[in-house]
């Protein structure tokens, strides 16, 4: 199993949750975070932006259903033809287990 | 050392902290979230519900949500020993565990290093 943790802009949140509901991938949490990226936040004028509203996507899915989920993500948070700086990260991590705790069987 | 991160109902954070130290892990980083898991409506419930008239408990009513609806969840963060991570997830379960869907899930993933920021000793294990 994979993690895939998505950060991306909140305006984009909505289509992205859709797509992914559409695209087979329901089980979603989101996570208000605030963060700066390569290009050390936001300059205007003379003040410095380096604590950006954003928010996490994080979710965990089956290692064939990885590429699916990450070109879902990469479609729809992207903005416009070729996309801006501050549209988002996605990191993928490995998972070795997982818990449904209302069974407490193992699995996804 | 393993990274566990469950994410459970808001009203579980209190059970979850007393579980945590009760399996001897008590440290552990607690986040607001909102989510959704894979379950569709349940139209059994749903028209039982309409029938009877009555208002749901709080567990069958989140099985009534509609698709894709985000549900408020805490999210934990606990990094433990390796040797301790089976009691930690057996505890979480238990104390999280009331056998309807929506209750939450744990993920454990494995971290490579970590630190003390005050000493700057890395841990291991």
């Amino acid at each position: 199993m994979q993690m895939i943790r998505t950060i991306i802009r909140p305006e984009k949140t909505t289509e992205v949750l859709s797509e992914l509901m559409s695209a087979g991938f329901p089980a979603v949490t989101k996570l208000d975070v605030v963060g700066r990226g390569k290009q050390k936040g936001i300059m205007v004028g003379d003040v410095q932006y380096d604590e950006i509203p954003k928010q996490m996507l994080m979710l965990v899915v089956n290692d064939e259903d990885k590429d699916d989920a990450i070109r879902v993500i990469l479609h729809v948070a992207r903005t416009g033809e070729n996309g801006h700086y501050g549209d988002g990260r996605i990191f993928v991590s490995s998972v070795s287990e997982a818990w449904t705790i209302s069974t407490g069987k193992a699995g996804l | 050392m393993q990274e566990i991160v469950a994410i459970v109902r808001a009203n579980m954070v209190g059970p979850t902290k007393l579980a945590l130290t009760k399996a001897g892990c008590p440290s552990f980083s607690c986040a607001k979230c909102l989510g959704r898991g894979k379950k569709g409506m349940d139209n059994a419930t749903l028209r039982m519900v309409m029938e009877n008239g009555e208002l749901p408990r709080t567990p069958t009513g989140e099985s009534l949500t509609e698709v894709g609806r985000l549900i408020p969840k805490r999210l934990f963060n606990i990094c433990v020993p390796d040797d301790k991570a089976d009691a930690v997830i057996r505890a979480i379960i238990e104390a999280n565990s009331t056998a309807h869907p929506g209750d939450g899930k744990i993920f454990v993933m494995s971290v490579e290093e970590s630190y003390v920021v005050r000493t700057g000793e890395r841990v291991d294990a």
